[in-house]
């Protein structure tokens, strides 16, 4: 099932050495670095699936690893992180981090990140546009959504929302992002309205909108779809 | 020419606290006559005295005197035969009367020395306090520029004139002004810095700019000359002017005494060894939280590991020794997350990250991040529609709300009920915690806030730093928020309540409201 190579970016070998038997243990390859210039030698030596990047490296801040792995490669990052660095996570996801889990971590959580993070962005078949989320499915090619096979109502930019998230299923999307997607880039601060869209869309694709299971608030970040 | 004016205003304050004391006899006088018609008064000499010491106290010693003189005409004219004429029959009337003049004095006097200390009490009360704000604000300061500003604040607040502080290297050269914001008129400027290379002839002299006259002062510590001051004196000429430079002049002893008496020198010293000590213990803040937080990673990551590898998972021990490992991490980490969050707060504060938050969101995510604690309650959500959105920072308030329910599974029975709820209230948006726990007694309600506090009741069986709430506190009020706890007393549960204001959004006119 899980057949890919990990590269796991940590100066800690106690966490290289947990990561590498719980990914193992998933049917991974496990490639480690120690610090940035291992792990970009490696990246670029062996070129991996997905990297899992500890942010608190010696030698070189996270911010510039991730800006300088994109610059000529697509692999899917998840940076290890820890708490109350909020804007650091937002700023990392908008360099192309796609997802990052906050230090102290369960593994289950890790993998499932990992797993997500390995799916391809888009659907790869276009003959199948359709994105679930639990009872939710929406396609992305008319533009509709239905819920629980029941066709629901969405006005533009509630439907533009939740077709952002779609493409990024399961992945963290920052309000920034979504605001540029849906309002275009001059109104990358007027996060308000999205709250309000967020606000109407729980409404109607939610059993409980105020304890919402699809459409998720990451605190202080952005929004992922459930998976 | 140039002293008429100031003859003019010294007349002028001289006659109208008289005019104002011999309208007060002239008030007493009506009255007394009025009184006089129903009542035909005998001794109404001592009735003056009243005008007489409320000009004393109120306006000084001349209008008090004049007060004195018109009562005793008045008394004189309308109450002693014969009456309207200053003649007086009576030989008691005639004692009485100079008698009234000598008390009136004697007593107006005193009130006007009474009035005088009472100012002088105040003025040394309110410099005191000056001061005491101002060595605070030096103890406070990082640099050698915080510290002159201190300086320039002071005096300016004391000397009550616009005036700009130069700093000056101990080569002779000056370096920025102050306040940085106003520009310096060129003539000051030039001055200044012929002052601080020693070029100016007559140093205390004063100079024209811009139609002002200008002070210009070296202010010395024990090492020397640290700054120069340039007073606005205003266009005031000849003596009033020289009355003000004189007391700029007196203003500036008594400061640049207190100011020796501070040492500056060694403070703008200090200044700079304190704020390498703040970088120090951020770095060691920095560097702790990664040393204790690294074990903390390795520890829960490999306990997870181990119950979910497939020899081990099978096993309800192993899986249960596993949970306990975590627990355990979860509480230790919480700790230390806790003591990185108050040396933050004491430290540098706390920087708001503000943005427009949808209320349940911040109740879902501290719900979320505590399932394992609350495990083992029934949690209750009561989230009310559509409540309005606050500004705030969703983080800082989801730790604040956080600890609460921390101490709400803490201090109440498993199985017990926690409810959380959110709720409009008026212009707030109130959050609260009700638990069915071992409530509040006495002062614990207020007492609760503090650093360090912990009950006494259960100090022994809840583990705790102590600071949880002291944080929750912190991050709210730092949100312009309220917080407060009510209970009805021991074993009968606790509410805390964070109350959140609410604020009109002022957003451009986006394409939301009509869609959909």
């Amino acid at each position: 099932m899980g057949d890919g190579t990990i590269l796991v970016i940590d100066d800690e070998p106690h966490v290289r050495q947990f990561l590498r038997a719980a990914f193992e243990f998933e049917g991974f390859t496990v490639q480690e670095a120690a610090d940035a210039n291992e792990g970009m030698r490696s990246a670029t030596l062996k070129p991996p699936d997905l990297v899992i990047l500890d942010l608190g490296l010696p030698d070189r801040d996270g911010a510039s690893i991730v800006e300088r792995l994109r610059t000529w490669s697509n692999v899917p990052i998840i940076v290890l992180t820890v708490r109350t660095r909020e804007r650091e996570k937002v700023r990392l996801l908008e360099l192309g981090a796609d997802d990052y889990v906050v230090k102290p971590f369960g593994i289950a959580e890790l993998v499932a990140r990992a797993r997500v993070a390995l799916r391809p962005r888009s659907p790869k078949s276009p003959g199948d546009p359709v994105i679930k989320a639990g009872p939710l499915e929406i396609n992305l090619v008319n533009r509709s959504a239905t819920l629980g096979g029941r066709r629901i109502a969405l006005g533009p930019k509630e439907y533009l929302v939740l077709h952002v998230l779609a493409q990024q299923a399961g992945r963290v999307v920052t309000r920034q992002h979504l605001m540029k997607q849906v309002w275009g880039g001059s109104h990358a601060d007027d996060t308000h309205y999205l709250r309000i869209v967020v606000r109407n869309l729980r409404k109607k694709i939610e059993a409980d909108p105020t304890r919402p299971r699809i459409l998720l608030t990451e605190l202080g970040v952005g929004y992922r779809l459930a998976q | 020419m140039a002293r008429q004016p100031t003859l003019w205003v010294r007349a002028r304050d001289l006659a109208v606290p008289i005019l104002a004391s011999l309208a007060l006899v002239a008030a007493t006088t009506v009255g007394l006559l009025i009184l006089d018609y129903f009542f035909a008064l005998r001794h109404v000499t001592l009735v003056y005295l009243v005008p007489v010491i409320v000009a004393a106290t109120r306006l000084g010693i001349v209008p008090a005197v004049a007060a004195a003189i018109a009562g005793v005409g008045a008394t004189a004219f309308f109450f002693y035969p014969p009456i309207y004429s200053f003649l007086v029959d009576d030989p008691q009337h005639l004692i009485e009367l100079p008698l009234f003049v000598f008390v009136a004095i004697v007593t107006g006097h005193l009130a006007t020395n009474l009035r005088r200390q009472a100012e002088i009490a105040r003025r040394r009360e309110n410099e005191v306090q000056e001061l005491y704000a101002f060595s605070r604000r030096l103890a406070a300061a990082h640099t050698a520029g915080d510290i002159c500003n201190a300086i320039r604040e002071h005096l300016a607040s004391i000397i009550g004139r616009r005036m700009f502080l130069f700093e000056t290297a101990p080569g002779g050269e000056t370096r920025g002004s102050l306040p940085d914001r106003e520009p310096v008129p060129d003539t000051v400027r030039r001055e200044i810095e012929a002052l601080a290379a020693g070029r100016r002839r007559s140093p205390e002299q004063s100079f024209i700019a811009e139609g002002h006259d200008w002070l210009i002062r070296p202010l010395s510590g024990k090492r020397g000359t640290f700054a120069i001051l340039a007073v606005d004196v205003g266009q005031h000429a000849g003596g009033a002017a020289d009355v003000i430079k004189q007391r700029v002049d007196a203003v500036l002893r008594d400061a640049t005494a207190t100011l020796e008496q501070l040492d500056l020198d060694q403070a703008i010293g200090e200044a700079r060894v304190r704020s390498e000590t703040e970088a120090l213990r951020d770095a060691l803040i920095g560097s702790v939280s990664h040393q204790l937080r690294t074990p903390l990673a390795s520890i829960l990551g490999t306990a997870t590991v181990i119950s979910q590898a497939p020899a081990n998972s099978s096993d309800p021990r192993l899986t249960s020794l596993a949970n306990i490992l975590r627990t355990e991490v979860d509480r230790l980490n919480g700790d230390v997350q806790d003591l990185l969050d108050a040396a933050l707060i004491s430290s540098e504060g706390i920087r708001l990250d503000a943005e427009w938050v949808e209320p349940a969101d911040i109740i879902n995510a501290a719900v979320e991040r505590r399932q394992r604690l609350l495990a083992r309650h029934r949690v209750v959500l009561q989230v009310a529609d559509d409540l309005p959105f606050v500004y705030a920072d969703p983080i800082l308030l989801e730790q604040a709300l956080g600890q609460v329910i921390d101490n709400a599974a803490k201090y109440s029975q498993p199985d017990s009920t926690v409810t959380l709820a959110a709720r409009a209230d008026g212009d707030t948006v109130v959050l609260s915690v009700a638990d069915e726990g071992i409530g509040l007694v006495g002062d614990e309600r207020t007492r609760l806030w503090e650093r360090f506090f912990r009950g006494d009741r259960h100090a022994s069986n809840v583990t705790g730093s102590g600071l949880g709430l002291w944080i929750a506190k912190s991050f709210v009020t730092a949100n312009a928020g309220d917080i407060d706890a009510a209970s009805e007393g021991a074993d009968r549960g606790t509410v805390v309540s964070i109350r959140l204001r609410v604020t009109e959004p002022a957003t451009p006119d986006l394409e939301v409201a009509h869609d959909g």
